[in-house]
C-alpha cells in the first residue's frame, strides 16, 4: 500500500519543529536587507538535492535503503559515507535536544534542572523510536493532525503586529550573506530531515511526487520564520534576540483568549514536532548501527544506549555558547552530508543500472 | 441378549457417575412394542412436550418395530461410547436406550426457554435506530445477523472448544471484503488451540494470541448487529462466543472510539457534529486535569492575571499540593463509577446523590478542594464517557494518569509530551498486523 501521506505529514512537521526554531536567528544574522533572497537560494539548493537524491534513489529496487545501497559499494565508500551520517545524526540530535531544553527552561521551566528536561524528551523519543519506524509516522499523521491548525493559526495570527513597511529593502546590494557562517548554519533546517527518505524505503513505500509536494509546502514556513518576526520588530530589532519567532509570537494579543501567552502553546507544539524528529534520527542511528556494526544486539539496546550516550554528552555542554560552536562544527559535517550522499547515491546508481546493462 | 447386557452395564454406568443429579431425568416408554428408556436433564429438555413430539413422529400403532427404530435413525444419531452420551446428556439431548436391540439413538429434544428474549441494548444505547440486541444464545445472534445482512457474502464458521466442557466460537466475516491474511491468521489461531477453555474475552484474546498487557482493547465489541453488519462490510472478521451477549469485533481501530454507524441514521451534518463531539471529548478527557495541575502548580503565568488570581482564590486554603488534590477526587470518582455499576439499580441512584453532594458541595466547603476542581473532573469525566464503546472509554481514564503524572513535574510542556505519548502508544498497537491507526482501506486489499 502508498504511504506518501505518512511521509508528507512527516516532512512538513520535522521541517516545521526545525525552520520555527534557530532558522530565523540565522537568517536575519546574515544579512541585513531582502531576506527572501537567502531563503530563496536556499529553498532553490532544498529543492536540487532533494531531486538528485530522490532520482538517485530511483536507480535501485525498493528494498534497498541508504545502508545497503552503500555496503554493496564496498567497504571504503560504506565508510566514507556511513559514518559522516551516523557523526551528523548524532550531533544533530544532540544539538537538539540540548537546545531545545535550553529554551524550554528559558521559557517555561526555570525551576526545573535542564537534565531532567533532556531525560523526558529522549525517554519519549527512545520509547517512540523502539516502537519502530512505522510507529514514528503514524505519530506523526497524529501529531499533525492534532497540532498542525495550532501553528497555522498562530502563522496568522502572529500578523497583528506587522508594521509591511519594514519589508525594504527589497533587494540585497551585495550577497555578503555568502560570507557569514550563520548563513551556512541555516542549512540546519534542511540539512536534517530529508535523508529519512532513504531509510524508509522498504518499509513505508511512498511517490516521489509527494515528498516534492510536500516540500513545496515547506517554502511558505521557510518565508513567514523570517518575515514575521522582521516585520513585527524591523531587522535591526530582530537581529538582537536569540530567538527573534518567538518573540514575535510572544508580543500577541488576543483579548478573548484565556491564555496570557500564544509563546507557550507555539513552543510546545514545536517541542512536540521535535520529540518526533529525535525519534526518527535516533531510529536511523540504530539503523546505521544494527546494519553496519551489531546485527546481533537489539535495537531495543541500541536505542537505549545511543540515547544514554547522547544525555551523557549532552550534560557535558555547559551553555549556549558551546551549543553553538558545536553547531557550527556540525555545519562542515552537514555540507559534507547533504551535498554528498545525493550526488554519490546518483553516481552509484548510474554505475549498478550500466553495469546491469552489460550484464 | 447381547444388547440386552450392554445396555444394562452402560445404563448402570452413566448412573454411577452422573446418576445422583437430581435433574436426570430416567423414564421407560413403550412406542408400539418396542420399549425404550429415556435419558436427559429435566432442567434442559421440556420432556411432557418432548414425548408428545416423539409419539406423533412415530404413530405407533401402524407401525412394526422395524420401522420405528428406522424413523428414530432419521431424526437422531447413533451413540455408542460412554463418555459421548454422558456429553449429548449434558449439551441438552435427549437419549433414547433401546433395550432390545442394543441401540442408543440420541435427537433433539424441545428445549426449555432458557434464553432471554431478543431485548433492546443495555450498554450501546442509540435514540433513532434499530433495537434489537444480542444475547447469550449463539445461533440467536446469528440469525440476527443473518437478518441484518442476508447475502450469501457472509460467511459463518463454528468451533466447539474444551474438552471437559465444550463451548462453541463462530468466526463469521463478510467473503468479499475481508483481508484473506486476517482469516487465515484467525483460523489458524482457533484451529490450533481448539482445546483451550474459553470463558471470558480474555481468554480469547490469549486464544488468538493478542498481547495481554495492552492498554487498548484489541477488539471492539457491540450489542447491536447494525454495527456488525457494518464493520463486517468493511473487512473486519466478527467472533461470537456462546453465552456472551456481545460480538467480538477484530481489529479494532482508533476510529472506531468515534464513529458508530448509528450516527448515520441522522443528517451528514449532524453525523459530522456528533463524532467531532466525541473527538474532543476524548482530548478534554485526556488533557483537562493534567493541564489544571499544570497551570496551577507549575506554569501560573500563562494564565491571564486575572484569571490566574481567580484560580488562585478558590485554592485558598487547601492544604495539599494540586496533583494530590486531584488524585484524591478522581480517585473518588472512579470508586462512584465502580460502585453505580455494582449496585442493584435501585440503589444506583442513592450513591449518585450522595457522590453529588460529597463532592459538589462537602468537599468544597470544608476547603479539602477547590470548586474549580469540581468542575474540572466533573468535565473531564463526563468527557471520557462521550467515547463510543465502554472499554474504549476505561482506556481514556487510563491515559488520563499519564498526562497528570507527567503535567505535575514538567507543567504544560508534560501534559503536551503526555498527549505525544499518548499517541505515540496508540500508533504502536497493532492487531494481527493490521495497525490500530489504520487508514481507510488498509484493512482490505489482501
Amino acid at each position: 500500500m502508498d504511504k506518501s501521506l505518512y511521509v508528507v505529514f512527516m516532512y512538513i512537521v520535522s521541517h516545521a519543529g526545525l525552520i520555527l526554531f534557530l532558522y530565523p536567528e540565522n537568517i536575519i544574522a546574515s544579512t541585513t536587507q531582502g531576506h527572501w533572497v537567502p531563503i530563496v537560494i536556499e529553498v532553490f539548493v532544498h529543492f536540487f538535492i532533494l531531486t538528485v537524491f530522490l532520482k538517485g534513489l530511483n536507480y535501485f529496487p525498493k528494498q534497498n535503503d541508504l545502508i545497503t545501497i552503500y555496503t554493496s559499494a564496498g567497504k571504503i565508500i560504506a565508510f566514507l559515507f556511513l559514518v559522516p551520517i551516523f557523526l551528523y545524526f548524532l550531533t544533530s540530535n544532540i544539538i537538539t535536544v540540548r537546545g531545545y531544553s535550553e529554551i524550554i527552561t528559558i521559557v517555561f521551566l526555570s525551576n526545573t534542572p535542564l537534565w531532567a528536561i533532556m531525560v523526558v524528551l529522549l525517554a519519549i523519543s527512545s520509547y517512540l523510536a523502539i516502537k519502530g519506524v512505522e510507529a514514528i509516522f503514524r505519530t506523526g499523521v497524529l501529531i499533525f493532525i492534532l497540532l498542525f491548525p495550532l501553528i497555522i493559526f498562530i502563522l496568522v495570527i502572529s500578523f497583528q503586529n506587522v508594521d509591511w513597511h519594514y519589508v525594504y529593502p527589497l533587494w540585497v546590494e551585495d550577497f555578503s550573506f555568502f560570507s557569514q557562517s550563520s548563513y551556512y548554519k541555516s542549512y540546519f533546517a534542511i540539512g536534517g530531515v530529508f535523508l529519512f527518505l532513504g531509510f524508509i524505503r522498504a518499509s513505508i513505500p511512498y511517490k516521489n511526487k509527494y515528498v516534492l509536494i510536500a516540500a513545496t509546502a515547506v517554502i511558505p514556513i521557510f518565508l513567514l520564520s523570517v518575515y514575521i518576526p522582521i516585520l513585527v520588530f524591523g531587522q535591526a530589532t530582530a537581529s538582537t534576540f536569540l530567538y527573534p519567532f518567538v518573540l514575535a509570537v510572544d508580543s500577541i494579543n488576543l483579548t478573548w483568549f484565556m491564555f496570557d501567552r500564544m509563546t507557550m502553546f507555539f513552543l510546545l507544539s514545536i517541542i512536540i514536532f521535535i520529540l518526533l524528529f529525535i525519534s526518527l534520527v535516533l531510529w536511523m542511528i540504530v539503523r546505521v548501527l544494527s546494519k553496519c556494526i551489531a546485527p546481533s544486539i537489539k535495537p531495543f539496546y541500541l536505542v537505549v544506549a545511543v540515547s544514554l550516550l547522547i544525555f551523557i554528552i549532552c550534560l557535558f555542554i555547559p551553555s549556549w555558547k558551546d551549543v553553538e560552536q558545536l553547531f557550527l562544527w556540525n555545519t562542515i559535517l552537514r555540507f559534507y552530508v547533504i551535498l554528498g550522499v545525493p550526488i554519490s547515491v546518483v553516481i552509484l546508481g548510474i554505475k549498478s543500472r550500466l553495469e546491469g546493462d552489460i550484464k | 441378549m447381547k444388547g440386552l447386557l450392554f445396555m444394562k452395564s452402560l445404563l448402570s454406568e452413566i448412573n454411577k457417575s452422573i446418576g445422583k443429579n437430581d435433574d436426570l431425568y430416567k423414564w421407560s416408554q413403550d412406542f408400539g412394542n418396542i420399549q425404550v428408556v429415556l435419558v436427559g436433564l429435566s432442567s434442559l429438555i421440556d420432556f411432557p412436550k418432548t414425548i408428545q413430539l416423539l409419539e406423533g413422529q412415530i404413530q405407533t400403532v401402524r407401525h412394526s418395530s422395524e420401522v420405528i427404530v428406522q424413523q428414530l435413525h432419521k431424526i437422531g444419531k447413533v451413540k455408542s461410547e460412554k463418555k459421548e452420551i454422558i456429553e449429548a446428556i449434558f449439551e441438552g439431548e435427549l437419549i433414547i436406550f433401546i433395550d432390545e436391540l442394543g441401540l442408543v439413538i440420541s435427537i433433539d429434544p424441545v428445549p426449555k426457554t432458557l434464553n432471554r428474549s431478543i431485548e433492546s441494548p443495555s450498554s450501546d444505547n442509540n435514540i433513532q435506530g434499530p433495537l434489537s440486541a444480542f444475547n447469550e444464545d449463539l445461533s440467536t445472534n446469528i440469525g440476527l445477523l443473518r437478518k441484518e445482512f442476508s447475502s450469501v457474502e457472509l460467511q459463518v464458521s463454528s468451533y466447539t472448544f474444551g474438552n471437559s466442557q465444550k463451548k462453541g466460537l463462530s468466526l463469521l466475516y463478510c467473503k468479499d471484503q475481508v483481508n484473506n491474511k486476517l482469516v487465515e491468521n484467525v483460523t489458524k489461531q482457533v484451529e490450533s488451540n481448539l482445546d483451550k477453555m474459553l470463558y471470558t474475552i480474555q481468554d480469547v484474546t490469549k486464544m488468538l494470541g493478542l498481547p495481554k498487557y495492552s492498554l487498548i482493547s484489541s477488539f471492539n465489541t457491540t450489542e447491536s448487529p447494525q454495527e456488525v453488519y457494518s464493520n463486517l462490510v468493511k473487512g473486519r472478521v466478527v467472533l461470537f462466543l456462546d453465552r456472551l451477549p456481545y460480538a467480538l469485533i477484530l481489529p479494532s481501530t482508533l476510529w472506531d472510539m468515534f464513529a458508530i454507524r448509528n450516527d448515520e441514521n441522522y443528517s451528514f451534518v449532524i453525523m459530522i457534529a456528533l463524532r467531532l463531539l466525541r473527538v474532543i471529548g476524548a482530548i478534554t478527557a485526556l488533557v483537562l486535569p493534567g493541564l489544571y495541575v499544570a497551570l496551577v502548580a507549575v506554569n501560573p503565568e500563562m494564565l491571564r492575571i486575572e484569571l490566574a488570581l481567580s484560580v488562585a482564590k478558590t485554592r485558598e486554603g487547601v492544604p495539599y499540593p494540586a496533583f494530590v488534590e486531584v488524585i484524591l477526587m478522581l480517585v473518588i470518582l472512579e470508586l462512584i463509577i465502580e460502585a453505580s455499576v455494582r449496585l442493584p439499580k435501585s440503589i444506583g441512584p442513592t450513591v449518585t446523590m450522595v457522590g453529588g453532594i460529597v463532592l459538589g458541595q462537602a468537599a468544597v466547603d470544608a476547603r479539602l478542594v477547590s470548586n474549580l476542581l469540581i468542575i474540572i473532573l466533573a468535565a473531564s469525566t463526563i468527557a471520557s464517557s462521550t467515547i463510543v464503546g465502554f472499554q474504549n472509554s476505561f482506556t481514556i481514564r487510563i491515559f488520563k494518569y499519564n498526562t497528570l503524572v507527567l503535567a505535575s513535574i514538567f507543567g504544560v510542556l508534560g501534559v503536551f509530551t503526555g498527549l505525544f505519548l499518548v499517541c505515540a502508544y496508540i500508533a504502536s498497537k497493532t492487531t494481527l498486523g493490521i495497525p490500530y491507526l489504520s487508514v481507510k482501506g488498509e484493512m482490505k486489499s489482501g
